[in-house]
């Protein structure tokens, strides 16, 4: 019994993450808070079947994941959330953003053009501050593919907000 | 004396992103040092992160909304009753594992099943068929290898409908060979094939359902092939082989775990 309110307690930590990397995903926090509960209700229903395999936090993001794109399956193709309608744009791309972060516009409008793959990797090291290991295990992919994966974002992103000036052969390589 | 070469993109996530061994750490620092384009694309890669902590970072600090709350609180409750060790979706049909036995020795004739039994068999027994078709099958087993495993991911969760990833049964002692599609009843099957050692082979078979709840685990045979299937969200599932039952029924426990 000890063992499943811990893990119970691993689930409840982990919650703030999830509504992030959702909101990262979809860009609406309704559907976020949707796909958060929906992947709530199928961890709880199995946590007590929990054998302690990997992390939990890295098998709550790949039941949310499977969701989100069981999600984009059923949508159909070519319809995309859009920008404009989730407010994120209007509400922090503010002149006078913070010293050091981008134009958030053009990062938002950048990462909502990154292939699917790309920005759920991106998202799980870049905003969730997963190791390489633990978000290859999220994602069912080898380490190389998702460094490439990863490396294709980063230059998009750096591309899309204009400091692309230093791209050298490296960013030629992938 | 150490010829210090250009820090690869590589390099670089591993640096900022992986798990070095010290030493290695070390090394790479000194040659990011000096390394000046190395060191602009790590500045870079800190301000894309901020970006990203900026625009989506905010709803992390808030309180957990209600619905959720009460999720935990509902389960936590479940925990207490330990009644359902394990499983409580499953554990309240526990008692209901039906032994469906479909006439032995062969033959697939529609007289031989009984549709009485209950709905799901239709699923059980295609995943009997495909096994009994594929597990024999020396040539062409699976259309997609295990080596291609991202592929055959996407692949069959695609022409599922539904996210699906092998499952792993190497403490059983079973290996994935690799996966196939099948037509199915309501729609198409993703086909698991795994083999041990000896050679044994089981098949994991997934249709989509039609909608009716979820189900716990029933037995199924036919011949020497039997197996366990079950509902789980929507999906019906089949593991079929030629082992003991207790092992299948271990093994269909451990892929309800990670077909999550």
């Amino acid at each position: 019994m000890g063992a499943s309110v811990t893990m119970l307690d691993e689930i409840e930590a982990a919650i703030p993450s999830l509504r992030r990397y959702a909101f990262a995903l979809l860009r609406d926090r309704a559907a976020a808070d949707d796909l958060v509960q929906d992947c709530l209700e199928r961890a709880l229903a199995r946590h007590a079947g929990w054998r302690g395999e990997g992390s939990v936090r890295a098998w709550l993001y790949r039941i949310l994941l499977n969701l989100y794109r069981d999600g984009l399956r059923r949508r159909p193709a070519g319809v995309h959330l859009s920008l404009v309608n989730s407010g994120v744009v209007a509400e922090l791309a503010r002149p006078g953003a913070q010293e050091g972060h981008m134009a958030l516009a053009e990062v938002a409008t950048a990462m909502a053009k990154l292939p699917d793959d790309q920005r759920q990797a991106l998202l799980l090291v870049a905003l969730e501050g997963m190791r390489l290991a633990e978000a290859a295990a999220v994602l069912g992919i080898a380490e190389g593919t998702l460094a490439s994966r990863l490396g294709r974002a980063r230059a998009a992103l750096r591309a899309a907000t204009g400091r692309d000036e230093s791209r050298s052969e490296r960013t030629a390589e992938t | 004396m150490s010829e210090r070469k250009p820090v690869a993109e590589a390099e670089l996530l591993a640096w900022r992103h992986g798990a070095l061994p010290a030493r290695e750490r070390e090394t790479l620092a000194a040659r990011i040092k000096t390394d000046p384009a190395a060191t602009a694309t790590l500045a870079e890669w800190d301000r894309q992160d901020a970006s990203l902590t900026a625009l989506y970072g905010p709803i992390s600090a808030e309180p957990l909304p209600e619905v959720m709350r009460a999720q935990l609180q509902a389960a936590s409750g479940k925990t207490n009753r330990s009644v359902a060790a394990r499983w409580p979706a499953l554990a309240r049909l526990a008692a209901a594992i039906a032994l469906v036995a479909i006439g032995a020795a062969g033959g697939w004739g529609a007289a031989q099943l009984r549709p009485a039994a209950t709905a799901a068999p239709g699923a059980a027994l295609a995943a009997i068929r495909a096994h009994q078709t594929f597990a024999l099958e020396v040539a062409h087993p699976v259309e997609v290898a295990a080596s291609d495993a991202e592929h055959l991911t996407r692949w069959l969760s695609n022409r599922l409908g539904h996210s699906i990833q092998a499952p792993d049964f190497a403490t059983f002692g079973f290996a994935l060979l690799g996966g196939r599609i099948l037509p199915a009843e309501t729609g198409t099957a993703a086909v698991f094939l795994y083999e041990n050692d000896s050679g044994q082979r089981i098949t994991l078979y997934a249709s989509p359902g039609d909608g009716t709840d979820d189900a716990a685990f029933r037995f199924v045979e036919a011949g020497a092939t039997q197996g366990f299937w079950w509902v789980d969200s929507g999906l019906r599932y089949a593991l079929v082989g030629e082992v003991a039952r207790e092992a299948l029924r271990a093994i269909a426990t451990a892929a309800w775990d990670q077909l999550i």
